[in-house]
């Protein structure tokens, strides 16, 4: 059965099927698919089936319908197309049958050549490989967050950038003030390995966890950040 | 922050298995961007797609950054937690996917056909690091090395998961499946790292013809026992080459010197003027 899976941010909020003729989706709750986001007008856009075909139409809404960044007053649905409502995402899946036909891979894929992988595969594989949640799980987005510590008035600190740089100057993505305070002092990027402090070698000290960093250091949950005077508790929370 | 010093080169090799090379890389150091793209798709349309993606990254990159356009101006739709640069390199990778994916859907002989590809942009105080595809981008610095770009196949994703451990990861036949490439799908989401620079970073870029025969040890050794950027990249080929070579190689290497401390105009000019000695070996 076709079905389409609403995501925000990359997470799978919710999953919907069509087991019936039309769907419709928008804000308010009478909606098969209910977005509650101001950005989603009450009745956004609706999906109806005319034969094997899926053609989404929208209602004149405020924002706008997007398929794959397009924007779109009625489309036809295919495998893999991304609806965009407001921030929202809704995934269209074709009939298992439709993605088996629509490409056959080879019999005897030369696996020591690259190949392609789309989703559909990736479950099929799964699958063989006896691997536990057929579905493909988002991989989870975190968030690190420098919580100010002592006192301060800095409160929680989202680090919303790759990299964020700390210090005086008004460039930085965090202004701490001091009288030994540098114009940059320390960076944090966020690396495939996770994120990571930085020095930039001035002479404000930074220390992790009492220690005093010198190049750089990989930051765990509740490391605790010293810059100069100002102290930090690093952690990472679920992107929303 | 300056730039001081940047000493790059390229290479790539047909390998002693394949007809054809579907490797592209291209280096540019006044510009400051490195990419290597790893095609595929029968009957030269790999070598076409990793062609076109190298050419519409570096030609869309140069024009927006040399007319500062503004993000909301550029391809595709603007990242917030990426600085300006970053999303040029965004904007530009997911220019050449949607170029290529059409490409393969409306002519028949490039049905099918899609690139891996690995970026890397130095501007004053940043490195931006931005693939799709298993082909990796390491920084080395301080002695160790770390990949800076993140593996879109089928096993590193097992592993993220934690579905499959790092060892049946590396026995697995599935390392070469991708999940990421330019051409297969209308949109692609790339991973972009955005990094502060430190002096004496060395990058290196490279198709997985390099890193399926040599490990992420042997590379830091041989990166530390070489400072000449052409003959690095010349004992990365014939290590490969001497490993059996099973596939194309390709392999840019990126040394910085003094990127810490602001520099003055004529140091900086010292610097690009060096720069434009250090000879780039071109593909053929």
């Amino acid at each position: 059965m076709e079905r389409l899976v609403l995501t925000f941010n990359k997470q799978i909020i919710n999953r919907y099927s069509f087991n019936k003729d039309n769907l419709t989706i928008g804000r308010k709750p009478e909606n098969d698919v209910q977005i509650d986001n101001l950005a989603v007008s009450g009745h956004h856009a609706r999906i109806d089936r005319t034969g094997n075909d899926f053609i989404l139409t929208d209602l004149q809404s405020t924002n706008g319908t997007f398929v794959n960044h397009k924007q779109i007053v009625s489309h036809t649905l295919k495998h893999g197309d991304n609806i965009q409502i407001g921030k929202h995402v809704l995934l269209f899946l074709a009939s298992e049958k439709q993605e088996a036909g629509a490409e056959e891979p080879a019999k005897e894929p030369d696996l020591d050549k690259t190949m392609i992988l789309d989703t559909a595969k990736q479950r099929e594989l799964l699958a063989k490989q006896g691997k536990p949640g057929t579905a493909v799980p988002a991989a989870s987005e975190k968030t690190g967050v420098l919580s100010a510590l002592g006192g301060s008035n800095l409160g929680e600190i989202e680090l919303t950038k790759k990299l964020t740089r700390i210090g005086k100057a008004d460039t930085s993505e965090i202004r701490l003030s001091g009288m030994m305070m540098g114009a940059t002092v320390a960076t944090i990027s966020k690396r495939p390995s996770g994120y990571t402090i930085a020095s930039t070698g001035g002479r404000t000290k930074i220390k992790v966890n009492g220690k005093v960093i010198h190049e750089s250091a990989p930051l765990k949950d509740f490391d605790t950040i010293e810059i100069g005077s100002h102290k930090f508790q690093f952690y990472q929370k679920e992107s929303k | 922050m300056g730039i001081a010093l940047v000493k790059s080169a390229g290479l790539t090799d047909v390998g002693l298995k394949r007809e054809g090379n579907e490797d592209s890389f291209s280096i540019d150091e006044r510009l400051n961007l490195y990419i290597v793209a790893d095609g595929m798709g029968g009957h030269l349309a790999g070598e076409v797609a990793s062609r076109t993606a190298v050419d519409l990254i570096n030609k869309s990159y140069r024009k927006w950054k040399s007319s500062e356009t503004s993000e909301e101006a550029i391809f595709g739709w603007p990242d917030a937690s990426l600085s300006r640069n970053g999303n040029y390199i965004l904007g530009g990778i997911q220019l050449a996917n949607k170029v290529i994916h059409e490409m393969a859907t409306y002519h028949k002989e490039y049905k099918g056909m899609g690139t891996t590809i690995a970026v890397l942009a130095i501007i004053p105080g940043l490195v931006i690091s931005a693939n799709a595809g298993d082909s990796p981008i390491y920084m080395i610095r301080n002695g160790r090395i770390e990949k800076i770009s993140k593996d879109h196949n089928f096993v590193a994703e097992q592993v993220e998961m934690g579905l499959m451990t790092e060892e049946e990861a590396a026995e697995s036949p599935m390392k070469h499946v991708l999940t990421k490439n330019l051409g297969s799908y209308e949109d692609l989401d790339p991973d972009i790292f955005e990094i502060e620079p430190a002096n004496n970073d060395r990058f290196i870029l490279c198709s997985d013809g390099l890193t399926d025969l040599v490990t992420d040890d042997e590379i830091l050794q041989m990166v530390e026992g070489e400072k000449e950027p052409e003959v690095l990249c010349r004992n990365f080929i014939d290590l490969a080459l001497k490993r059996g070579g099973h596939d194309n190689t390709t392999v840019v290497t990126v040394s910085l010197s003094g990127t810490g401390k602001p520099k003055t105009g004529p140091i900086r000019k010292i610097g690009a003027l060096l720069a434009d000695i250090s000879t780039a070996m071109r593909k053929k």
